[in-house]
């Protein structure tokens, strides 16, 4: 095998469920996410002699994760909308449930541009910084902070900014 | 003071250095306005990740949890080097022939109870050549677009270090999987290796799920640069697998 450790795989297995994450902030459905986990992580296993002791495995990760949507899932263009909707469908007998306060943040992160909802993946769901966002994607810091500003601004008006919940 | 948008995002996203910082944290205590738009952009981060969370709390499927429980070489799977193998793995080679006896059967019950046509693989001069539905499947299936019932699923496609296309591949129903180079002859099999099917695992062998580890291994023994992405993939099918010219 291409050496992996116990630790890294016990490394990587910590990380899935950050992976599951950021997939479905990219893909919208779980099984399209977690296809697109399943990819990248084969990818990452082919690749992992690229990987140095003490490499940022969280970012090489999010990286192949995200490269992986761009050339593969999302040529699939699956029915994800027909999901979202069922998935809607079986929520509305029970509003008080967690899911039915997910999907309108879902569903709006899913009308985003690519460019987008990636940046707004990474940084503000994932948490990383603009820099960790910009070498991920392979573009300037100067453009994640105007693909910020815009899908903010996009998912503000789709989601009701919080001027509206005030009496 | 006024602040641009991006920078109040900025501020919000702990990306502004110190003195910047203290001049937005000053602005926002002191201007209704500022204080408004800063906590819009707090209120949308929130927004998100309550509606992200939940899913890191969400039990892992075992296909992942397998994919990479599966890669250590402490689970040994049945290997048959069809090549060139080492002298040092002679020994283990003689056991492989034992084990590709095996295989073989079962591939060719596999196939023999599917179809009229050939088996998948053919001994031809010393080489194992890609038969049948094999041969069709690695001439024609691109990964991202596979028949979902295939008999034969393609999974990662590169070039080797001889500037050959490579393409790994399963064969659903005999539980094994190998790695096959596009050569003079046609598809050369390199390595197949036959894993015992394991119950949480079975409904979802899919192309992308963890190859036998011993069938990686041989992939990143022969693979220069990076696995082609699907565009990459559609273009070498195109040109018919021929070998890239090496520079």
């Amino acid at each position: 095998m291409p050496a992996i450790s116990e630790a890294l795989s016990a490394q990587i297995i910590e990380l899935l469920p950050r992976l599951r994450r950021f997939a479905r902030s990219l893909a919208g459905n779980v099984s399209d996410a977690d296809d697109l986990v399943q990819v990248a992580i084969e990818r990452a296993l082919v690749k992992c002699d690229q990987l140095h002791a003490g490499a940022p495995l969280a970012g090489w990760l999010f990286g192949i994760v995200r490269n992986a949507w761009i050339d593969e899932v999302r040529a699939r263009t699956r029915r994800r909308r027909v999901f979202v909707a069922e998935e809607l469908g079986e929520q509305v007998a029970d509003p008080n449930s967690a899911h039915a306060q997910i999907l309108p943040v879902q569903q709006a992160m899913e009308r985003l541009p690519d460019e987008q909802r990636e940046v707004i993946g990474l940084v503000l769901i994932e948490g990383l910084s603009y820099r960790e966002a910009a070498d991920i994607i392979g573009v300037p810091v100067g453009t994640i902070t105007s693909r910020l500003a815009r899908g903010r601004e996009a998912l503000q008006n789709m989601l009701g900014g919080s001027e509206q919940e005030q009496p | 003071m006024t602040f641009s948008e991006e920078t109040l995002m900025a501020y919000v996203d702990g990306e502004l250095d110190g003195p910047t910082r203290e001049q937005v944290a000053r602005a926002v205590a002191a201007d209704p306005e500022v204080a408004r738009r800063v906590t819009a952009h707090q209120a949308l981060r929130e927004k998100l990740r309550a509606g992200f969370d939940p899913i890191l709390k969400e039990p892992v499927p075992t296909r992942l949890l397998s994919l990479v429980h599966n890669t250590p070489a402490s689970k040994p799977a049945q290997v048959l080097p069809f090549r060139k193998p080492p002298a040092r793995q002679r020994v283990w080679v003689q056991w492989g022939s034992l084990a590709a006896s095996f295989v073989l059967g079962a591939l060719a019950w596999h196939f023999g109870t599917q179809s009229t046509s050939s088996g998948p693989i053919t001994a031809k001069q010393g080489e194992f050549i890609a038969t049948g539905a094999l041969q069709e499947a690695l001439d024609g299936q691109l990964a991202a677009n596979q028949p979902p019932a295939a008999d034969v699923l393609v999974g990662v496609s590169f070039v080797s270090r001889q500037g050959e296309y490579c393409r790994t591949f399963r064969l659903r129903g005999a539980d094994a999987a190998g790695l096959a180079c596009h050569e003079s002859q046609g598809w050369t099999v390199q390595v197949m290796a036959h894993e015992p099917a394991s119950q949480d695992q079975g409904p979802y062998r899919q192309a992308a799920s963890g190859l036998p580890s011993a069938v990686l291994r041989i992939v990143t023994d022969t693979i220069a640069g990076e696995p082609l992405d699907a565009a990459a993939e559609a273009q070498a099918r195109a040109g018919g697998w021929r070998a890239k010219p090496q520079h």
